[in-house]
């Protein structure tokens, strides 16, 4: 417990989007487990995974909402964006169409989210460069239109992949540091975790006679 | 004087030596002065005092000799005297160091006979000094081990608002180390020291113990925020309370007490008020579209369950739990928002009359029970409100579809002339369709899906089976079959594109098979009929040898036959020409076909058994080769054009 009186100070949750097969479990399992999960089942609903990273020294807790792309599942996963902090909008480089339906998921996103929701645009499997479908300045042509955050990344290579999770928790973190993310209102998708406990106990007598009871 | 005296004796002596007095002279004579050292010596000593050689002194010097020997004597008497009065007094010293010495040995000696036990007990007692110095060593090694210091006692009993600190923990696990070695002690025979310890330990551990659970109630009670606070102390004191199962479940009670309002209040926060500035908007405001509304508790619920799980997990890090158990927590932390759920669910269930939307409800059920089952056990209230939910909307949605399948049977509309399916089937047919589609589109295991599709279709095809027969009762044999063919076949369709249809397909194909034969049998009657063959036909069937030629028979006479076998040969010329007219209203041109080539085969077969009677020479045909011109199977090629 290097760090304070608790594990994290902050509790951010994301949500990953984006149509099926375009990687999203497989980003998210990059960037829990640090490894590339060859053969991926579908996502049946939406899965769940956490890890905690640092930004500007302070510890933050990501909870991940993974989504199932597949169509039948659209009106289960809706219910889940509300209250994220992050949105993950992720398409596939070598597959237009997925490119194409970005539109009706930033839809989505929008409406479904709050107003500060920070979306970043996934351009997954960039290890796939001689099959590229769309462009890198297209895709940030679309990202820059639309006020998205945008890299490209490869689940497979875990190229990028840290860096677009890491990221929109700075991103989300200097909203709050603006004022502009209201931590009292429920369902902001942040949760903030108080530096020294409430109670006054103990903090400032750490660790004293360790040692010395036998 | 001497020498004097001793020269003339000596010249006499030599003399007469027989007589004394020359002996005597002789002796002088020979008396070597030079040689003697005491006439020399006293010789000098007379020359001090004998100054004046007169006849007075040479007189008087034997008495002034004898004189001054006196003198002499008397000096040194009294030279001695005082030397023998100094020996004496040394002598009386010495006595009386003497007596001193020997007092004092004395005294030494009693002294030592006195100091000798006084040593001995030192020795002793400088021995049992050692001894007990030892004994205090291993007492205070003991006490270490044994004894909580000061200190440690006075962390033990905490501060005086209940708040504890991190020598509470080091005291209480000293408290624990020295009761376990308290059971190396029993088996030593140092058995009463251990039990009295092993004692006070117990009674320090039982006060320790009491304060650290109202603590830690304490702490838990304040965790009802979005988020719990999990202090490490907090984790440290959960640690702790494992040697007291049921203070460990008491504080996990407390704990799940408190984060089950906080579930509940979220709930009802995310279904009233919503997030920031009204974004996302309040579950409520959704209530109009079931799906979207139950859909949207329901993840909400699954989110917090994970959340929570979390929670626990992190609140019991140091502990070792079983999952059971912080599933059974779990199920507590979810039991509080049961009631609301429940009571939302079931009121959009009980006024939802689509059976679409309660079916799409029910699979939402069924897949979330499925997802949150998977966080909390099947014991928790959470998981049976769901299955309860989804057993009501599994009901709602049979009973919707049971509604239907009444109201079909209750107005039973005539068939259309054109014998093709009535509204309500396509209508049925249609709500099928989207049930089975949404049943698709849906996000459950397999065998439930078949469990389900049986079920459905039951509830469906059954009623409509029976709507259309009832509906078809009034019409001829033919119309009835072209009718009944026209609706089961518009069921196959819609069926066939679903899975786990065949057995309800098969049973629809009987059917259809048995109105087909239906219509087989009539087109051929019909052919046979119109060209005049039906009656010969029939006579050859029944024929029997005993009855004489065939030819002999009234009606199966050459002429007969032979113009029955003219019409028949123009039938040939255009078979079509003679289809049954509610054969055309038959929808499926497959059917409208098979029915054609089945009824076609079944004239041949007619055609053949009478050519094969013809030309049996037993049967006294003259000329058979006149009356069936054509063989079974020219025919048959003529029937297939």
């Amino acid at each position: 417990m290097a760090a304070g009186p608790y594990n994290y100070s902050y509790i951010f949750k994301y949500i990953i989007i984006g149509d099926m097969g375009v990687g999203k479990s497989c980003l998210l399992h990059q960037f829990t487990e640090k490894k590339f999960m060859a053969d991926c089942p579908h996502t049946i609903g939406v899965e769940f995974g956490t890890r905690i990273i640092e930004v500007s020294g302070q510890k933050i807790k990501l909870q991940i909402w993974d989504t199932a792309g597949q169509e039948r599942f659209r009106a289960v996963t809706r219910s889940y964006y509300r209250g994220a902090a992050g949105a993950l909008m992720v398409y596939d480089i070598t597959r237009r169409s997925t490119y194409n339906h970005l539109s009706s998921w930033l839809t989505d996103a929008r409406n479904l989210t709050n107003p500060n929701t920070v979306i970043f645009l996934i351009g997954n499997k960039s290890d796939l460069e001689a099959q590229r479908d769309v462009t890198y300045e297209e895709a940030k042509q679309f990202a820059d239109e639309n006020g998205l955050m945008f890299l490209e990344c490869s689940a497979k290579t875990g190229d990028n992949v840290e860096d677009a999770f890491l990221d929109t928790a700075k991103k989300i973190y200097q909203n709050i540091q603006d004022g502009s993310l209201d931590l009292n209102a429920a369902e902001s998708g942040v949760q903030h975790k108080p530096a020294t406990p409430r109670n006054p106990i103990n903090t400032d007598q750490a660790p004293i006679d360790k040692g010395c009871a036998c | 004087m001497t020498d004097r005296d001793g020269a003339t004796t000596t010249d006499s002596a030599s003399s007469s030596a027989a007589n004394p007095l020359s002996r005597k002279l002789n002796k002088i004579l020979e008396t070597r002065l030079d040689n003697d050292k005491e006439m020399l010596e006293s010789l000098k000593a007379l020359s001090t005092f004998f100054n004046e050689n007169s006849l007075r002194t040479r007189r008087n010097l034997r008495s002034d000799i004898e004189r001054r020997s006196l003198s002499i004597n008397e000096e040194f008497l009294q030279t001695f005297q005082g030397v023998k009065e100094q020996l004496d007094s040394v002598y009386a010293d010495v006595k009386a160091m003497n007596d001193c010495c020997q007092d004092m040995t004395s005294r030494l000696k009693a002294a030592k006979e006195q100091t000798h036990d006084l040593i001995s007990q030192t020795t002793k007692l400088h021995a049992e000094s050692q001894k007990v110095q030892m004994k205090l060593q291993v007492a205070d090694v003991f006490l270490d081990k044994f004894q909580l210091k000061p200190n440690e006692v006075k962390a033990l009993r905490g501060n005086r608002d209940g708040s504890l600190s991190q020598e509470f923990f080091n005291s209480l696990n000293k408290v624990k180390t020295i009761h376990n070695d308290c059971k190396i002690l029993l088996r030593t025979n140092q058995q009463t020291a251990g039990l009295e310890i092993m004692e006070a330990m117990a009674l320090h551990q039982e006060s320790a113990f009491e304060r650290l659970y109202r603590w830690t109630q304490n702490e838990c009670r304040t965790l009802t925020g979005d988020s719990p606070d999990i202090s490490p102390m907090l984790c440290q004191s959960m640690e702790a309370l494992q040697d007291r199962p049921v203070l460990f479940r008491y504080s996990l009670d407390e704990y799940g007490t408190a984060r089950r309002t906080a579930v509940v209040r979220g709930l009802i926060d995310a279904l009233t008020r919503g997030g920031p500035g009204g974004t996302p908007r309040p579950i409520e405001l959704h209530s109009h579209d079931p799906l979207r509304y139950v859909g949207d508790m329901l993840a909400w619920l699954h989110q917090a369950a994970a959340s929570e799980k979390e929670y626990v997990h992190s609140l019991l890090k140091k502990c070792a739990v079983t999952t059971e158990q912080v599933q059974d927590i779990l199920g507590h932390i979810t039991e509080g928002v049961c009631r609301p759920f429940k009571v939302r669910v079931e009121q959009v269930l009980v006024s939802e009359q689509d059976a679409v939307t309660l079916y799409k409800l029910n699979n939402l059920l069924k897949f979330y029970h499925n997802t949150i089952g998977q966080i909390v056990n099947k014991e928790a209230s959470l998981l049976t409100t769901i299955t309860e939910i989804q057993d009501l909307s599994h009901r709602m949605f049979f009973n919707s579809l049971n509604c239907h399948a009444n109201k079909l049977l209750d107005k039973v509309e005539l068939p259309p002339a054109d014998l093709s399916t009535p509204a309500a089937l396509s209508q049925t047919m249609q709500l099928l369709k989207d049930v089975l589609a949404c049943h698709d589109a849906s996000v459950v295991a397999i065998d439930d899906k078949k469990q389900d599709f049986k079920q459905i279709l039951s509830c469906i095809v059954d009623p409509l089976v029976q709507m259309c027969s009832v509906s078809a009762s009034r019409l001829n044999a033919i119309d009835m079959a072209c009718y009944m063919i026209n609706c089961i076949y518009i069921m196959q369709t819609t069926l066939s594109l679903y899975e786990f249809t065949d057995t309800r397909l098969e049973m629809l194909q009987a059917q259809v098979e048995a109105q087909l034969d239906t219509l087989v049998n009539e087109q051929a009657a019909m052919v046979l009929n119109r060209v005049g063959l039906a009656e010969a036909y029939k006579m050859v069937q029944a024929y029997q040898p005993k009855q004489g030629p065939l030819s002999s028979l009234q009606g199966m006479d050459a002429g007969t036959l032979k113009s029955a076998m003219m019409q028949f040969d123009s039938f040939l010329a255009n078979p079509d020409a003679l289809v049954l007219p509610q054969c055309s209203l038959i929808l499926s041109a497959r059917i409208r076909e098979s029915i054609k080539k089945r009824s076609m085969e079944l004239i041949n077969e007619s055609y053949r058994l009478l050519f094969d009677r013809i030309k049996n020479p037993a049967n006294e045909y003259k000329e058979p080769q006149g009356i069936v011109p054509r063989t079974p199977d020219q025919v048959m090629k003529l029937l297939q054009y």
